[in-house]
């Protein structure tokens, strides 16, 4: 919102020596956030008054005249205004000072020239050149602004080299304020509120709102019915005749403009005045328009009511709109005339002719307005000011001020019907009790009772002093949403005596070690082992994936989480899996690197499985939404990824202590290849799974090369990790040495490791461990054969072995392989 | 004899002095002093003919001679080792300007990890839990639990991505809904920090991202007041930022917290005096925060007369942001390696 320095002085004075800078800072140092400061004078600077004393024409131009100027000083001036006369006050830019050219683009600084052989020292100005052209519109193309009709006879002399800020008034001031940081003030939207706001922070008086109150017409009656009171607690209207609908007055279009509004004519540019004093909207019907009752008689009924579903209505900016019935409108008895509280309509739009206005001055529920004009997708000045929870009192305020207004502007304006008012609303305002105690112990620093007390009732609240306690009662504007509770005083209170004048200070805690975050922990060893073991570069990626990449990876797009209203119409979906997007990366990285390594660790969201609960009570739950890491690897140059990955699962039992098996996998999901995928299961809880992603999924996905894929959920292992908490041990070591022997063998492919493992860990307890060396498959092995050498490690915490014993041993080490999976020894 | 003795040992000391090297060296030891046919061994052989006082005189003579040589040798021995080992280490030279080979793979932090590690180990050693909570909320706990009830204007500046088919679920616009999860689950006093993913419908360019990260602190205790805020979160910033800093606090509204700020700290860049990194105020705008609404001590299942206490929420992103002078926001979802190994 556009504040007007020069608006607030009509009601609070400022000391000549406040600068700008130090207003705004102030305001936002305890009120809002003041974004800009705009001297409107600085964009004027050397532009000044000047007499017409003599035109003489161009000698070379037929157009142009010679124009000798006083501003205080003689100067010539080349023209070609039309309406030039000699003794005429005119609006001159000096050699320095920036004019609009055409009044359009960037201003131009004026320049001492030769214009066809004429030398010009300065120019004289049209309304549109010096950024007034809405204020003193032009009556024809090339006519410069006439100031001897804007300024007084007897004020002229004086005017004459004075600055054209001072003569008309444009000495303004304009902050811009974030409306952002103002949605919780419904009484700061009008110029009225602020200067209060402004005469608190410098302990000023604060001018009386105090608009005169008006006799009922006698012309026609005015009856208004409202049939929801919820919706609209307050209702006003008064009939006004006599209109002349013309242009504003030169003070008023001023203000208009100062704070961003376009001057249209003086009925609605009054409404526009007090939506900017009081922050109220207003509206104006053309009485015309407004039927009869039952169409005869000259008495109107306005009805402020549900919109019927499907009814058609057009605002006054030309939109045609279908509404509801949760939509308020203003209406006679045939039709609407109004969105309420949002948009007058075009039907009864005050014109030319109008010679007899309805003024309305309403109050409409916050959140009704809010969720039409969202419904609507039209967001009004009066529309964003409803839903801020308007004061119900200054509905009356508005509707005598702005009777005043326009009898000052057409003196044969009458009151032509009563002043109606329908009204259902309490004003909340209070008392709220505050302790001293609450005060001190909020604020953190004990201030005394009469500074509080002046300070809260320099904003309104009146307050009485009754033992250890203020009772406190809130003013009207600030009593709708604003302020219900003691901790809403606090703010009014601290902020005003301005939070640079507490001290700080820092609580006193027992000292008591955090609870760890042991889902972070383990976060955290999983990404270190990865990047500093094993030269994964950690990814980031997005949460919402495709439906092309869901079926290339063979998954359901029925089972995602679909956006509502996704940003990007491409990926609405909620992943499942962190492949997806780490596929992509890997695809637009592998172009420049011969091997990528990427891990991820993020949520994936599965609607099927239970999450946290949606509310502190009741059963409804939000989706499960795990931690997963995900890694994967790919080279040019390898071909089997997979040992990569699992090097890396290998080293988990080392790091968390304890066994995690890594299983041939019954069940392979469609993106893992079906004869390299392994499970990660520790005590027959399925933590995640290691493998080589399918090769003809990588295609779908633009890679021809091969991809290992480490997919670990972190909530599960955690979960498990919690349960058993496993702690490392050490293990004695024997007294006595351990004998090792070898075996060398081929076995047939279809013969896992583990399966040799364990048959030849059954043979004798001596056996200490089985370490598998080489595994060979090549031109000298036969067709489906693999040669495996492993040593196996004999040991005794009770003895020395002897060698025969160990001899013994192995040999049946070696019968045991041989009977059972027919291995050749070599 | 004796001059047989003293002429070996002439001899000795001389051939051993321009020896040039340790296998030369060894030849001598055995040509002089070999015990079995080595000079000075052939020599005493002709002591056992002697008698009386010229046999020990000999004797004490050859033992003389021996030690002399041996001493000799001894020292030219270490003389050539060292010699000979400096040459070698000459010989074996290596470019050390080389980069090692083969080229071992560096792994990397993602940039966002980095500094979400920092803040939860500053946090940490200043009391605080860290917390987490999930991404796709509730309508209640992301909005109604904090005190923005439907149709509150507050909802505007949340550009909220909403579940298909299901009204009362979106994805988290804040990390704020983790304030009431943590009050229901650990009760009070607490203090905690989430940090987290956020989510808004915005579209995206070089500063603004529909993903990024806060993180959000909550502190509840006895009596909790404004200047208790105003010092420990100078504290908590001169810990993040490593540095002294200084703060303002101004008004800010927020419906969660009664009364709320903005918290501006001095520009770090131009101290104070106005540049383009703070638009020209001289004053950062960093951490919105404020003391919390009784509403939403409420919401947390705690009694507000008896609890009070503040919250905050840093920009992670931005942080991150500033602290590697990254220009361009997309960079950190980008994925692209050749700016993630930088890190």
């Amino acid at each position: 919102m556009l504040v007007s320095k020069n608006w607030l002085k009509q009601y609070v004075k400022l000391p000549d020596s406040l600068s700008p800078e130090e207003l705004g800072l102030k305001l936002t140092m305890s009120t809002v956030e003041v974004e800009g400061i705009n001297d409107l004078s600085k964009s004027l600077d050397g532009i000044v008054v000047g007499k017409i004393l003599k035109i003489e024409k161009h000698p070379d131009a037929d157009k142009l005249q010679v124009v000798k100027v006083d501003i205080g000083q003689k100067l010539k001036i080349v023209c070609g205004g039309t309406n030039l006369t000699e003794g005429m006050l005119v609006v001159v830019a000096t050699i320095g000072a920036k004019v609009l050219w055409h009044g359009e683009g960037e201003p131009v600084e004026m320049k001492k020239t030769k214009i066809r052989g004429v030398e010009s020292s300065g120019m004289i100005c049209a309304s549109e050149e010096i950024g007034l052209g809405d204020v003193y519109p032009k009556q024809s193309e090339v006519e410069i602004l006439d100031l001897s009709l804007v300024i007084p006879a007897e004020a002229g002399i004086q005017a004459v080299g004075k600055p054209i800020v001072e003569v008309l008034g444009l000495d303004d001031v304009v902050f811009d304020i974030d409306n952002k940081s103002m949605t919780h003030r419904p009484d700061l939207w009008g110029h009225y509120g602020m200067a209060r706001e402004v005469a608190a922070l410098y302990n000023k008086d604060l001018k009386k709102y105090h608009p005169s109150k008006i006799k009922d017409g006698k012309e026609f009656k005015i009856k208004v019915e409202v049939k929801d009171q919820k919706l609209c607690p307050r209702y006003m209207a008064v009939a006004l005749s006599g209109i002349e609908v013309k242009e504003s007055p030169a003070w008023l279009k001023n203000y208009l403009i100062s704070v961003g509004l376009r001057p249209i004519n003086n009925i609605v540019d009054i409404t526009n005045y007090i939506l900017m004093d009081l922050g109220q909207p207003m509206h104006a019907f053309d009485a015309k328009h407004l039927m009869t009752i039952n169409k005869i008689g000259t008495d109107k009924t306005i009805v402020v009511r549900p919109a019927k579903p499907k009814e058609e209505f057009t605002t006054l900016d030309g939109e045609d709109h279908v509404l509801d019935d949760s939509m308020l409108v203003i209406a006679d008895e045939e039709k609407p005339v109004a969105l309420a509280g949002i948009m007058g309509g075009l039907n009864s739009e005050i014109n030319s002719d109008t010679t007899t206005v309805v003024l309305e001055s309403a109050n409409f529920e916050a959140v009704n307005i809010r969720k039409t004009a969202v419904k609507l997708g039209m967001r009004t000045d009066s529309s964003s000011r409803f839903e801020k929870s308007l004061d119900p009192l200054n509905a009356e305020l508005a509707i005598l001020r702005a009777v005043e207004l326009i009898k000052e502007m057409c003196p044969k304006v009458k009151v032509a019907s009563n002043l109606s008012d329908v009204s259902n609303f309490i004003v909340n305002s209070g008392p709220i009790e505050i302790t001293f105690d609450f005060i001190n112990k909020k604020i953190g620093q004990e201030l005394e009772a009469k500074v509080i007390v002046k300070i809260l009732e320099s904003l309104g609240f009146s307050v009485k002093e009754k033992k250890d306690r203020f009772i406190v009662e809130v003013p009207s504007w600030r009593a709708t949403k604003d302020i219900s509770i003691a901790e809403d005083l606090i703010e009014e209170i601290s902020r005003i005596y301005g939070y640079d004048n507490i001290a700080p200070q820092l609580p006193v805690f027992p000292i008591i070690p955090p609870e760890i975050n042991e889902g972070k922990l383990l976060e955290r060893k999983m990404l270190d082992l990865c990047i500093k073991e094993f030269g994964f570069n950690q990814v980031d990626n997005y949460a919402f994936v495709s439906k092309k990449q869901i079926e290339n990876l063979g998954g359901v797009v029925e089972k995602y989480i679909e956006l509502d209203n996704p940003l990007s119409k491409e990926k609405p979906y909620l992943r499942r899996n962190l492949i997806l997007n780490l596929l992509e990366n890997i695809e637009k990285n592998i172009e420049f690197f011969d091997a990528v390594k990427l891990v991820e660790v993020g949520k994936v969201f599965l609607e099927e499985n239970p999450g946290l609960r949606m509310e502190t009570k009741g059963d409804e739950l939000l989706p499960e939404q795990n931690t997963w890491i995900t890694g994967l690897v790919a080279s040019k140059k390898e071909q089997e990824p997979f040992w990569e990955v699992k090097k890396f699962v290998e080293r988990l039992s080392v790091i968390f202590y304890v066994n995690v098996e890594i299983l041939v996998s019954k069940n392979t999901k469609p993106w893992q290849h079906s004869g390299r995928t392994a499970e990660l299961v520790i005590e027959k809880v399925s933590i995640g799974s290691v493998s080589e992603l399918n090769p003809l999924k990588a295609k779908n996905f633009g890679l021809d090369v091969r991809v290992g894929l480490v997919e670990i959920n972190l909530d599960r292992f955690l979960e498990i990790l919690k349960k058993l908490k496993p702690e490392k041990k050490y293990i004695t070591i024997s007294e006595f040495p351990e004998m090792v022997r070898d075996v060398s063998m081929t076995v047939k492919t279809k013969i896992n490791h583990q399966d040799i493992v364990s048959e030849i860990k059954k043979v004798n307890e001596l056996i200490k461990s089985i370490e598998l060396f080489d595994v060979y498959h090549g031109s000298h092995i036969e067709k489906g054969s693999k040669s495996m050498a492993y040593h196996i490690i004999y040991g005794s915490f009770e003895k020395t072995l002897k060698t025969e014993d160990v001899d013994k041993i192995h040999k049946k080490v070696v019968k045991v392989l041989q009977d059972k999976f027919g291995v050749e020894i070599r | 004899m004796k001059e047989e003795l003293k002429q070996l040992k002439t001899d000795a000391l001389k051939a051993i002095e321009d020896i040039k090297n340790s296998k030369v060296l060894e030849e001598l030891e055995v040509q002089f002093l070999g015990r079995k046919n080595g000079e000075m061994t052939k020599l005493m052989k002709g002591l056992k003919d002697l008698e009386g006082d010229t046999k020990k005189a000999v004797g004490i003579l050859a033992n003389e001679v021996k030690k002399a040589i041996e001493g000799a040798l001894g020292n030219k021995k270490q003389e050539l080792t060292q010699s000979e080992w400096e040459e070698k280490l000459k010989k074996e030279k290596l470019d050390i300007t080389q980069p090692s080979l083969p080229k071992k793979l560096s792994g990397s932090l993602h940039p966002n990890t980095i500094v979400q590690r920092e803040l939860e180990d500053i946090f940490t050693s200043m009391g605080f839990m860290v917390l987490d909570g999930p991404e796709l909320e509730s309508d209640y706990y992301n909005f109604q639990a904090l005190n923005i009830p439907e149709s509150h204007p507050a909802r505007d500046s949340h550009d909220t991505f909403f579940i298909k088919g299901h009204k009362n679920q979106v994805m988290r616009t804040q990390t704020s809904p983790v304030q009431i999860r943590a009050m229901q689950k650990y009760g009070a006093p607490l203090r905690v920090v989430v940090p987290g993913r956020c989510f808004r419908n915005e579209a995206i360019d070089a500063s603004h991202d529909h993903t990024f990260y806060q993180l959000e602190g909550l502190l509840i205790d006895k009596d909790i007041s404004v200047a208790h805020l105003i010092g420990v979160m100078k504290e908590l910033l001169q810990g993040v930022l490593k540095r002294n800093v200084e703060i303002r606090l101004r008004p800010g509204h927020f419906p969660f917290v009664e009364p709320g700020f903005e918290l501006d700290m001095k520009c770090l860049v131009c101290g104070g005096k106005g540049c383009g990194a703070c638009g020209h105020s001289g004053w950062v705008e960093t951490v919105p925060c404020g003391l919390v609404h009784p509403k939403v001590i409420e919401a947390g299942g705690l009694d507000p007369k008896v609890w009070s206490g503040f919250a905050f929420g840093l920009g992670m992103t931005r942080l991150v942001m500033q602290k590697y002078g990254i220009g361009d926001i997309r960079l950190l979802t980008g994925g692209d390696m050749r700016f993630l190994k930088q890190f």
